[in-house]
């Protein structure tokens, strides 16, 4: 029996696996960097092996969450393929994941780049909502997503999110609403905040990726939490330090003492707010800039504040960074008023939260309580986050991939030859 | 000691930096306000945003060592090609952003019932109040600059942001 090669191709991350293992065996940076002190251009996960990290010049073959650079996904593609999974394309089939509504010029090279230049035997192409579906439903054999055979997949990526309804295993295209935020803004939102506020770390992707993965955090209460962040000393349960790389005793960046960071996350509600009989924000001192400059400049490190929760706040309302887009909530509602009416109060309640996106803590809760006020009251809204969002799909395509059917739902290399790339793309999607 | 961190961080000399194409079109509307705005979210789709010599196209002398191993390879006995030759070249073989395929794809002309990227657009918020944080400090922010429409909380931080950012984002 021949190999699938399963092959999540993220705007971020790949994740590339033999289908029917539980998880992949490569999660690798889909990008070549060049990191200051090198002149080697570093592939994937060669990348993730270089000590030093610091101003990494980045090539990625994804723009806004679509492939537009062959050349170069196929360098990463080859790396992942030999050196790390170490298979032989020409005896594979691939199931590969590609985002939603992807363009036929695309998909025309994405086919090029399979059949022609890795030779593979044959494709099926996936997308991500129908796979994590599929996972639910298969791990959860007596849950509602599986006797209902829907469920509505929010995916919150690397270059975007969408809100797309899963029907007996298809993606309802046209019920699908995209918000054009994903983890890459946020990043970059946060390398422009602490570049302005406290030191340069514009030139500092995977530094500040570290940064918002250990300390950001969705709100509950933004004005409450405003008022937190400019608490002076221990009262202020957001403010941290985050250490950059020395280059001589600490190759990466570290969160200063990241359990009082956290120490935000095991208080009750009650215990915010000081029992000196203060009220909200009345009697308070302002945080003066003086104080976010009191950090140790020989050490070279910053300060955090708000900044913890406001980065991520853009997910839920765009229109505060001056986007012309409503925020995840209205996403949802808009993806499930898309579909027929008698999906509506399944779709709630079996909403399933994927990507890498959805790991800042308090996400699910955040997103229910922007949630339930936009519902009719005798629904019932059901947030479950994948186990691991950001292998999510990918494990949803290794089951996929190891169903006994899978080798006819594939295109063959020879039917690409014979009938081309847009008569056998027609047959992925119903 | 201060020297040797801030070393890190140092850039290379400041050389043309490609312009995306919303920046194009920012720079050319002639209010302030618009043009910053546009270019701040742009700004949050960049790879490289503070790296100035990242595209294949650039005169960037780092990898200009690469660039030329590669000529090699493609055409042994030519002779080291100009500036602009090179240039040239490597724009033909410069990968078109995605916004450039999807014109391209004129997706407009489809069927109204078939879905499409663009139709799966979220759309606009259906309320348009905005709340305002203070680009200076994060709080909630009260007041406008009327130069360049961004937000700030107090005098403060006003004239933290008259010195420092104040139209960054737009010369
Ligand atoms: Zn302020
Ligand atoms: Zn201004």
């Amino acid at each position: 029996m021949s190999n699938v090669v399963v092959l999540d191709n993220g705007g971020g991350l790949c994740k590339a696996g033999i289908g029917g293992d539980r998880d992949p065996s490569a999660v690798v940076p889909n990008c070549l960097g060049r990191p200051s002190s090198s002149k080697k251009w570093l592939v994937a996960d060669q990348l993730q092996a270089c000590e030093d990290l610091t101003s990494v010049s980045l090539r990625r073959p994804f723009d806004r969450g679509y492939l537009i650079n062959p050349d170069l996904e196929k360098e990463i593609w080859d790396r992942i393929f030999r050196s790390l999974l170490r298979v032989d394309p020409t005896a594979s089939s691939l199931l590969l994941v590609e985002p939603l509504f992807n363009l036929p010029s695309i998909q025309r090279s994405t086919d090029e780049l399979v059949f022609e230049d890795f030779g593979f035997r044959s494709l099926y192409v996936a997308d991500s909502p129908s796979l994590v579906h599929l996972y639910e439903a298969s791990h959860r054999p007596d849950g509602l997503i599986s006797r209902a055979q829907c469920s509505l997949v929010v995916d919150c990526g690397f270059s975007f999110t969408h809100a797309a309804p899963v029907l007996q295993n298809f993606t309802i295209n046209y019920a699908v609403k995209r918000l054009d935020l994903g983890g890459k803004a946020l990043t970059n939102y946060l390398k422009e905040l602490v570049s302005y506020r406290s030191i340069n770390v514009m030139d500092e992707t995977f530094l500040i990726d570290d940064v918002k993965e250990k300390l950001c955090f969705v709100s509950l209460n933004v004005p409450r939490d405003l008022q937190i962040a400019r608490r002076p000393g221990k009262d202020n349960l957001f403010r941290c330090t985050y250490v950059l790389p020395d280059g001589v005793e600490h190759m990466k960046g570290y969160v200063k003492d990241l359990d009082e960071a956290q120490r935000y996350l095991t208080l009750p509600d009650e215990a915010w707010f000081p029992s000196q009989g203060m009220k909200d924000g009345c009697a308070e001192v302002p945080e003066k800039p003086e104080d976010r400059k009191r950090i140790d400049l020989t050490k070279n490190e910053f300060n955090l504040t708000n900044e913890r929760f406001l980065v991520p706040e853009m997910i839920f309302r765009p229109a505060d960074l001056g986007m012309n887009q409503a925020g995840l909530a209205e996403c949802i509602v808009r993806a499930v008023n898309s579909c027929h009416p008698h999906l509506h109060p399944v779709l709630y309640e079996s909403i399933i939260l994927t990507g890498g996106s959805t790991l800042f803590p308090r996400f699910a809760q955040r997103l229910e309580k922007e949630l339930r006020p936009l519902v009719p009251d005798d629904y019932h809204v059901q947030i479950t986050t994948q186990e691991d969002p950001i292998l999510g799909v990918w494990r949803g395509g290794s089951l996929l991939a190891s169903s006994p059917d899978f080798e006819a739902m594939c295109v063959t290399k020879s039917e690409y030859e014979e009938l081309g790339s847009a008569r056998c793309r027609r047959r992925f999607f119903h | 000691m201060e020297d040797e961190a801030s070393g890190l961080f140092r850039r290379t000399s400041t050389r043309t930096r490609k312009v995306a194409a919303k920046m194009v079109a920012a720079l050319a509307s002639s209010d302030n306000r618009t043009q910053a705005a546009l270019a701040r979210l742009e700004a949050l789709e960049n790879d490289n945003a503070g790296i100035e010599t990242i595209e294949i196209n650039d005169d960037d002398e780092a990898s200009l060592d690469e660039d030329e191993a590669y000529m090699k390879r493609q055409s042994k006995n030519t002779k080291r090609k100009t500036r602009q030759a090179k240039a040239l070249e490597n724009a033909k073989k410069a990968p078109r952003t995605f916004l450039e395929l999807l014109q391209e794809a004129n997706l407009e002309s489809l069927p109204s019932h078939v879905p499409s990227y663009l139709k799966a657009a979220v759309g606009p918020p259906s309320c348009t109040s905005r709340r305002n944080f203070c680009t200076v400090c994060g709080y909630t922010a009260n007041y406008t600059c009327v130069r360049c429409g961004v937000r700030f909380c107090s005098c403060r931080c006003q004239n933290i942001h008259n010195d420092t950012r104040c139209l960054k984002f737009v010369t």
